[in-house]
């Protein structure tokens, strides 16, 4: 969507040394060249250490806290930020700092859960309807247009309500309805890919249609795959915080980012710390990862500048 | 024609799926457990079969009563409690598209308009502003927009001790008259309307900035210049009608999953509106309330699919002509 965002105060344009860039490229490795165009894209590389900042907080912050997640302070109910508790406390005497943390690591084992299944299921999907063509491919471009259709929400929300919010109960449910967007995008894309020589080339010499699938189609829209993957994971915290806060999530007693702001919201005016610290992981994570996303899709994809979509 | 009875036959299949996936997740019945004094089966069954909710009656004959009353009668049943659903979905739907409908006319037009202009000065400070502006609020979560809209006009109001703006609900009981209904209306609607907006013009900003150069170096653009229209004016009548057709598509194809996202705004924000209604049915047990809801976003994403076919042919001269 869009093309390289560089901070103005920080570097001057780069657009001119582009042919440059195209000469080096034979003499370069891949990773290299990957690498050197990420870092050159400094929001991108500021998103990853937020992002790596964040994820320190969620594994090793509850280990700096002398309190467990679900630990009642009675001598501090509902109290600001102080030494005793960082992040203050709620109405129930619950360290928020844990309890950040916690949720943090929550929402993110969700989001990667969520995001790992959909990247893999809808690349399989994808590919193979467009490789092997015939029935295959009208009866999955028959399921991912009525999957459009059927209230996917409502489907989340009713499931995992009823779970009682078992996460993995959720994570499971959200690849089930998120995985034919993506789908129908990569079925596209490979339609122009099942033409090229290469694959026509492994078809004549006897190579299995799965191998194919699986060596030569799925590989070469890694790079779409990996952008996917990140703004998979955007899309899938947005929506687990979403359920979470209307109270059809995650369940006391596991936490997650969107059930500890639903709870700040209760009493934004008296204890607005409640909101304000859960709020800021959340944003910093969506807004890092979507730096990220966007650094990757220059770095790997350097075709796709102009961003039309498929 | 034959894409409409497509869309038809999918709403139809889509709702019916729904029906039989919310009784097996939802039951009725357990509304009623736990009350004191405690209702014996008999009683319970007295109150839900008028109302075509009992899970006593067979699967296949709830589903034959409640198909054969939409059909014949249009009537989309009854909650547990025997409010009409008809009703509430007449009614809430106006609060929701009062919501929703401004929203994203505001969003979409700022979007593009940011589009247009960040793209004619590629590169350039404003651009890069602009850019490194709409990522962040574009991945600004919903709730946290909204509740941030929330302290800020708290703080606002009592810092002038005046009632500026309300955070709760859709309008004021006991306001009468045509201009005092309008001030209160608006007094209500500017704050779920900043957030909504918020978070949702980036994406059209972005899509219309990057559909804008493709097209602004194009043949015929230069062609217009050379013709003597200003720089302004090519990109105007020229460039940006070609790159117009799939920001509108995108907003046409986006109204569904703004009625979605809209869920969250209208529980902050406390308004009566169809996203509260999902919430409620589903919180209530009340099947064909939630089935109707599920129905009334299939024909949405419908609506916004046709739509979608329409603009791009007011759009686009040559689907015209062929």
């Amino acid at each position: 969507m869009t093309t390289d965002m560089i901070d103005p105060l920080v570097e001057p344009p780069v657009g001119p040394a582009q042919p440059a860039e195209a000469a080096a490229e034979k003499s370069l490795s891949k990773w290299t060249l990957y690498s050197r165009r990420f870092m050159r894209n400094k929001p991108a590389v500021a998103g990853v250490i937020i992002l790596i900042v964040l994820v320190l907080f969620a594994t090793l912050g509850p280990l700096l806290s002398p309190y467990a997640v679900n630990d009642m302070d009675f001598l501090s109910l509902g109290k600001g930020p102080s030494a005793e508790h960082w992040f203050g406390t709620n109405g129930a005497g619950n360290d928020t700092y844990t309890q950040t943390a916690i949720g943090l690591q929550r929402s993110l084992m969700i989001a990667i859960t969520v995001s790992v299944g959909t990247t893999i299921l809808s690349a399989l999907v994808g590919t193979a309807a467009a490789y092997f063509g015939g029935w295959f491919e009208r009866i999955a471009l028959l399921v991912i247009h009525f999957m459009m259709v059927v209230p996917t929400f409502l489907m989340l929300s009713v499931i995992s309500n009823d779970s009682g919010g078992v996460w993995w109960v959720i994570a499971l449910v959200m690849i089930f309805i998120g995985w034919f967007f993506p789908a129908r995008i990569i079925w596209t894309m490979t339609l122009s890919l099942r033409e090229r020589e290469y694959v026509q080339a492994a078809r004549y010499m006897g190579v299995p249609g799965t191998r194919i699938v699986l060596r030569h189609l799925v590989p070469n829209i890694g790079s779409l795959l990996v952008i996917n993957f990140t703004m998979g994971i955007v899309a899938a915290v947005t929506t687990e915080t979403g359920l979470s806060f209307i109270g059809f999530g995650v369940k006391i007693p596991d936490v997650s980012l969107g059930s500890l702001i639903g709870e700040g919201s209760t009493s934004i005016t008296s204890s607005p710390w409640l909101f304000y610290f859960p709020a800021l992981a959340l944003t910093l994570l969506t807004v890092s990862m979507a730096l990220i996303a966007d650094g990757l899709r220059d770095a790997l994809d350097p075709t796709s500048a102009a961003g039309g979509r498929a | 024609m034959r894409r409409a009875l497509g869309w038809l036959l999918m709403i139809v299949v889509a709702t019916n799926l729904t029906f039989f996936l919310a009784w097996g997740f939802l039951d009725p019945r357990s509304n009623y457990v736990g009350r004191r004094p405690p209702l014996t089966p008999e009683q319970i069954d007295n109150v839900l079969i008028p109302r075509n909710l009992s899970d006593t009656v067979p699967l296949i004959e709830r589903w034959w009563n409640w198909f054969t009353s939409i059909v014949l009668r249009w009537d989309w049943g009854v909650s547990p409690t025997g409010q009409s659903v008809n009703e509430q979905v007449a009614y809430r739907m106006w609060v929701s598209a009062e919501l929703v409908l401004g929203a994203t006319i505001i969003a979409a037009v700022l979007g593009i308009w940011l589009g247009v202009y960040t793209a004619s000065r590629q590169y350039k400070l404003a651009d890069r502003i602009g850019q490194a502006t709409s990522i962040i609020t574009m991945n600004i979560n919903i709730i946290v927009a909204a509740l941030a809209v929330v302290l800020l006009a708290i703080a606002l109001n009592e810092a002038t001790g005046v009632r500026i703006f309300y955070v709760t609900g859709s309008s004021s009981p006991g306001v009468t008259g045509f201009f005092p209904t309008i001030v209160d209306a608006l007094q209500h609607v500017t704050l779920p309307t900043i957030a909504l907006v918020l978070v949702g013009y980036a994406q059209y900003h972005f899509l219309q900035r990057s559909l804008l150069l493709d097209n602004i170096n194009a043949d015929y653009v230069r062609t217009a210049r050379a013709k003597g229209l200003t720089k302004a004016q090519a990109v105007r009548k020229h460039a940006l009608r070609t790159s117009l057709i799939p920001v509108a598509t995108q907003v046409a194809f986006t109204i569904p999953t703004i009625f979605t996202g809209a869920i969250l705004t209208e529980s902050i924000f406390a308004w009566q509106g169809m996203g509260r209604y999902f919430l409620d049915t589903i919180n209530q047990n009340d099947i064909n309330g939630v089935v109707a809801v599920a129905a009334f976003g299939a024909v949405l994403t419908a609506i916004g699919a046709v739509l979608a076919d329409i603009v791009v042919v007011v759009l686009d001269p040559r689907v015209r002509v062929s």
